[in-house]
C-alpha cells in the first residue's frame, strides 16, 4: 500500500470536494454566461462580423439634433465620433437625457445600424461619463 | 492651524503604534508581559489620537475651513450643519479616518475585557498591524489633513444625493460592521497562534462576531432604505457591485456566527471557524477595495485614484496570504471519530453553512467577474439582477427548509421522527396559507412565486411553533427574532417582486390619467426657496378602487454643486407603500415626466431587517451568562 488508511480517507474527500466544487463552478459560469450584458461602442458593432442577437448595452453621445418624436417612440443617433447608430426607444426619456452629452440604452440590436432599446440607463448626474463612454471617445479622438 | 494639530496627532498615533508593536513584540518574545502598563498606555494613547484627530476634522467640516482639501472638495458654507458634520465621513479621506479609529475603538475595548493575557496581547498585536496598515494608508495617499495655497474662498459642496438625514448615519453603521469584524479576524489569529482555539475562544468570540454584525444588518439595511427613497427608482436592491459589496461580508459573518455556536456547543469546526473569521474579515476588506479604490462603474464610486486602489489591493492580498499561512500551519488539529448523524443540529448548521458559502461565491462571482474581464480583455460587461435571481432563488428554497428544522432539533441525540412529525404539522398548514394568498392576491401563478411563498411561510409557522413551545424564552428570544424576521423578509421580497406596479406618464398640472386600475390627477404646482436648493413641489392625487391617496413629490434645484434631484413622495398603510416620483426632460418642456409605483410589504422589508438585526443585538449580551 502506497497511502496509508487516514490519507486514503482524506484522499476521497478531497477529490469529492474537488467535483463539488467544479460542478458548482461550472453552474455558477454556466448561468452568469447566459446573463451578463455587453456593452459597445458604435465602431465596435461596426466592426463585427455578426449581429450579436441578445441583449447589449450600447453607449455614446447623443448627436445633436438627432432627436425626433413619434407618437410614444423617440428615435435619436448615438455616436462615438466615428460611426453613429439609429436608436429607438418607446417610453419616458430620464431627466439627465440630453443632446450632445453621454447616453447608455440596453436593448438589442435590429441590424448593424439600428438599435431598439428598452431602457436608457441614467442614474448618474450630468457631469458623470460611464468610464466605457469615455474610454471609447478618447480612444476615437485620440485617432482623429 | 486645525489641520496642523490633526495631521501632528495622526503622524504621533502612528509612532505610538510602532512603540506598541515593538513593545508587544518584545513581550512576546521573552513570554512575558511585565510592561503591561506600556503596552496598555500606547493602546490607549493611540484611540485617543485618533478620536482627537477625527474630532479636529469634523471641526474643519463645522467652521468650512478651506485651506483643507477635504473640506474644499466636499463643503460648501450654505450647507445645513448636519451634512457639514457628516461631510466629514462622507467623503473618502474622512471615512478612512474613522476606519482607523473604529479599528482602535476596538482594540482600546478589547483590552479591558476579560481574555487570558496572552490571547489578549497577540490580539492588540495583530491589530496593530492593520492600525499599521491603514494609518499608512491614509498618512500616504489620502491625508484629511492636506493643505491648499492660498485658500479657497468656497467649497465644492457635497453631492446633493448623499445630503440626506439617513446617510450621515449609514457609514457609521456599515463601517462598525465592516471594521467591527477585524478584532474576531484578529483574535482568530491570536487563537491560532497560541493554540488557545476552544470553546473559551469561541464564548468570548460570540460578542465580537454577533455584535458587528448586527450592525452591518442595520448598515445595509439603512443604505437599501436610502436607495429605495432617495434614488426614485422604486426599487430597493439593484445588486449594484457596492450594495454586493456590504452583502459578502453579511454572509461570510452569517455563517460565522453559526459555527462559532457549534464550536461553543460541541467543540467542533474548530478551523471551520477560524478560516470564516479570517473570511469574513477579508470580504469586508475587499469591500472597502471595491466601494475606496473607484473601480467599480457605479452610482457610489466616488474616488478615483489608482494609486490608492493599488494600495489596498495589495494590502488585502498581504493581509490574505499572512493570515491563510497561520491558518494553515496552526489550524487546530483535533480529530472527532465519532459517529455521523444527519439528524442533528450542528449537522444542519453545517449544510446551511455550505449553502452560504454559496450564495457569498455567486455574489462575489457576479461582483468581480466583470472588473476582471475588463482589467484583462478591455470588454465591459454587466451583470443583471437575473443572474442573481436565477442562480439564488432555488438553493434558498433549501436553505429556508433546513433553516426551519434545525433549530428544533437536538445538538446531541438523533431525534428523526420527532422532525417527521414536525413536518406532517408545518406542511400543511403552510400549503393551506401559502395557497389561499397565491388564488387571493395573484392573478398568475409562477413556480418560483409559488415555491417562494411556500418556504417562507414554512420559516415563519416553524419559528412561531417553537417560540410557543419554549419553556425559557430568554435563552432562544434572539435566535427567534431574528429567523422570524429573516422568515417576514423573505416573503415580503417575494409578494414585492410579483406584485409591484409601475406606471410612467408625462403630465401637465390639470392632467388626468387612468392606467390598469388606478386613476392619476396632476392638481397644481407650487415652489419654495430653501437655503441651499430650490425646490418644485407638484400635487398628485391617486384614486385607486375607494382610496384615495394624495403625493407631492418634488424636484430640487441645488446650488452647489449644481444638480437636480428627484425627491420621491411616499405613503404607506403598512401594508402598501404609494410612491411618486417625478422628473423634468429637456425636450418636452411644458410637461413633467411622473413615475408612479405601487409597492406592497414595503414597510414589512424594512421591519423584518430590524427584527433581524434586534435579535442580533439581544443574543450579543446572552451567550456570555451561559457556561
Amino acid at each position: 500500500m502506497i497511502f496509508s488508511k487516514s490519507a486514503k480517507n482524506r484522499l476521497k474527500i478531497f477529490s469529492l470536494l474537488l467535483v463539488v466544487a467544479s460542478i458548482i463552478f461550472f453552474f455558477i459560469y454556466n448561468n452568469l454566461q447566459k446573463n451578463v450584458v455587453y456593452f459597445y461602442a458604435p465602431q465596435e458593432i461596426k466592426n463585427l462580423k455578426n449581429t450579436p442577437t441578445n441583449k447589449i448595452r450600447l453607449g455614446g453621445l447623443v448627436k445633436e439634433n438627432s432627436l425626433k418624436k413619434n407618437n410614444n417612440t423617440y428615435v435619436f443617433i448615438i455616436t462615438d465620433l466615428k460611426s453613429e447608430i439609429f436608436v429607438e426607444y418607446n417610453g419616458l426619456l430620464p431627466n439627465l437625457f440630453v443632446e450632445g452629452k453621454s447616453a447608455v440604452v440596453e436593448g438589442v440590436l435590429k441590424d448593424k445600424r439600428y438599435f431598439i432599446a428598452s431602457t436608457i440607463l441614467a442614474k448618474h448626474d450630468e457631469n458623470y461619463m460611464p468610464p466605457e463612454v469615455a474610454n471609447s471617445l478618447k480612444k476615437n479622438k485620440s485617432n482623429k | 492651524m486645525a489641520g496642523y494639530i490633526g495631521n501632528l496627532t495622526l503622524f504621533l498615533s502612528l509612532i505610538f503604534n510602532g512603540f506598541l508593536i515593538f513593545s508587544l513584540i518584545k513581550g512576546i518574545k521573552n513570554n512575558n508581559f511585565k510592561e503591561l502598563k506600556t503596552i496598555s498606555f500606547f493602546n490607549d494613547s493611540i484611540f485617543f489620537l485618533l478620536l482627537i484627530s477625527f474630532l479636529i476634522l469634523i471641526y474643519c467640516f463645522i467652521v468650512s475651513d478651506f485651506s483643507n482639501v477635504a473640506v474644499y472638495q466636499n463643503s460648501h458654507t450654505a450647507k445645513p450643519l448636519i451634512y457639514k458634520i457628516s461631510g466629514a465621513w462622507g467623503n473618502h479621506e474622512g471615512s478612512m479616518v474613522l476606519f482607523i479609529l473604529i479599528l482602535s475603538l476596538f482594540s482600546f475595548v478589547f483590552f479591558r475585557t476579560k481574555v487570558i493575557e496572552k490571547l489578549k496581547f497577540y490580539t492588540v498585536f495583530f491589530q496593530a498591524i492593520l492600525i499599521l496598515i491603514f494609518l499608512i494608508f491614509l498618512i500616504l495617499t489620502s491625508n484629511p489633513f492636506d493643505q491648499i495655497v492660498p485658500k479657497p474662498l468656497q467649497g465644492l459642496g457635497l453631492n446633493p444625493i448623499l445630503q440626506d438625514p439617513l446617510l450621515a448615519i449609514h457609514p457609521p453603521f456599515l463601517y462598525f460592521g465592516y471594521v467591527g469584524f477585524s478584532l474576531v479576524f484578529s483574535f482568530a489569529l491570536a487563537g491560532l497562534v497560541t493554540n488557545n482555539f476552544d470553546k473559551l475562544w469561541s464564548k468570548v468570540a460570540n460578542f465580537w462576531i454577533i455584535l458587528p454584525w448586527s450592525l452591518l444588518t442595520i448598515g445595509i439595511g439603512l443604505g437599501s432604505f436610502w436607495a429605495y427613497y432617495e434614488l426614485g427608482w422604486g426599487g430597493y436592491w439593484f445588486w449594484d457591485p457596492v450594495e454586493n459589496a456590504s452583502l459578502m461580508p453579511w454572509l461570510a459573518a452569517t455563517a460565522l456566527v453559526h459555527s462559532n455556536i457549534v464550536t461553543f456547543k460541541k467543540d467542533k469546526l474548530h478551523s471551520w471557524t477560524a478560516l470564516l473569521s479570517i473570511f469574513t474579515f477579508i470580504m469586508s476588506l475587499l469591500g472597502t477595495f471595491l466601494v475606496r479604490s473607484g473601480v467599480l462603474n457605479s452610482v457610489h464610486a466616488f474616488a478615483n485614484d489608482p494609486y490608492r486602489g493599488v494600495y489596498i489591493l495589495s494590502s488585502i492580498l498581504l493581509i490574505t496570504f499572512f493570515s491563510l499561512a497561520i491558518f494553515i500551519v496552526k489550524s487546530p488539529k483535533k480529530f472527532l471519530y465519532e459517529k455521523y448523524y444527519f439528524f442533528q443540529r450542528d449537522n444542519f448548521i453545517l449544510i446551511n453553512n455550505c449553502f452560504l458559502i454559496f450564495f457569498l461565491s455567486v455574489v462575489l462571482v457576479g461582483t468581480v467577474y466583470p472588473i476582471i474581464l475588463d482589467a484583462i480583455s478591455g470588454k465591459s460587461i454587466s451583470v443583471g439582477p437575473i443572474y442573481y435571481h436565477t442562480i439564488l432563488a432555488p438553493f434558498l428554497f433549501i436553505f429556508l427548509f433546513f433553516m426551519s428544522h434545525g433549530p428544533l432539533l437536538s445538538w446531541n441525540k438523533e431525534d428523526k421522527f420527532l422532525q417527521i412529525k414536525n413536518f406532517k404539522i408545518f406542511f400543511p398548514i403552510s400549503i393551506v396559507i401559502s395557497s389561499v394568498i397565491i388564488f387571493w392576491f395573484f392573478n398568475y401563478k409562477d413556480i418560483i412565486l409559488i415555491l417562494g411563498l411556500f418556504f417562507s411561510v414554512y420559516l415563519i409557522i416553524s419559528v412561531l411553533f417553537d417560540w410557543f413551545l419554549q419553556k425559557k424564552l430568554t435563552i432562544h428570544f434572539g435566535r427567534l427574532i431574528s429567523h422570524l424576521g429573516f422568515g417576514v423578509l423573505i416573503f415580503a421580497i417575494f409578494v414585492n417582486a410579483y406584485l409591484s406596479k409601475e406606471i410612467n406618464a408625462a403630465m401637465k398640472v390639470g392632467d388626468e390619467v387612468k392606467i390598469q386600475e388606478f386613476i392619476i390627477k396632476f392638481k397644481s404646482i407650487n415652489k419654495i426657496k430653501k437655503e441651499n436648493y430650490e425646490e418644485v413641489f407638484g400635487n398628485f392625487l391617486v384614486i385607486n378602487k375607494e382610496k384615495q391617496i394624495e403625493l407631492t413629490p418634488s424636484i430640487r434645484r441645488y446650488d452647489q454643486p449644481i444638480q437636480f434631484t428627484s425627491e420621491t413622495s411616499i405613503k404607506t398603510n403598512f401594508i402598501v407603500d404609494y410612491y411618486f416620483a417625478i422628473n423634468l426632460s429637456e425636450f418636452e418642456k411644458e410637461k413633467i415626466m411622473v413615475r408612479f409605483y405601487y409597492k406592497p410589504l414595503m414597510f414589512w422589508i424594512w421591519f423584518s431587517i430590524l427584527l433581524i438585526a434586534i435579535g442580533g443585538i439581544y443574543q450579543t449580551f446572552r451567550l456570555k451568562n451561559e457556561q
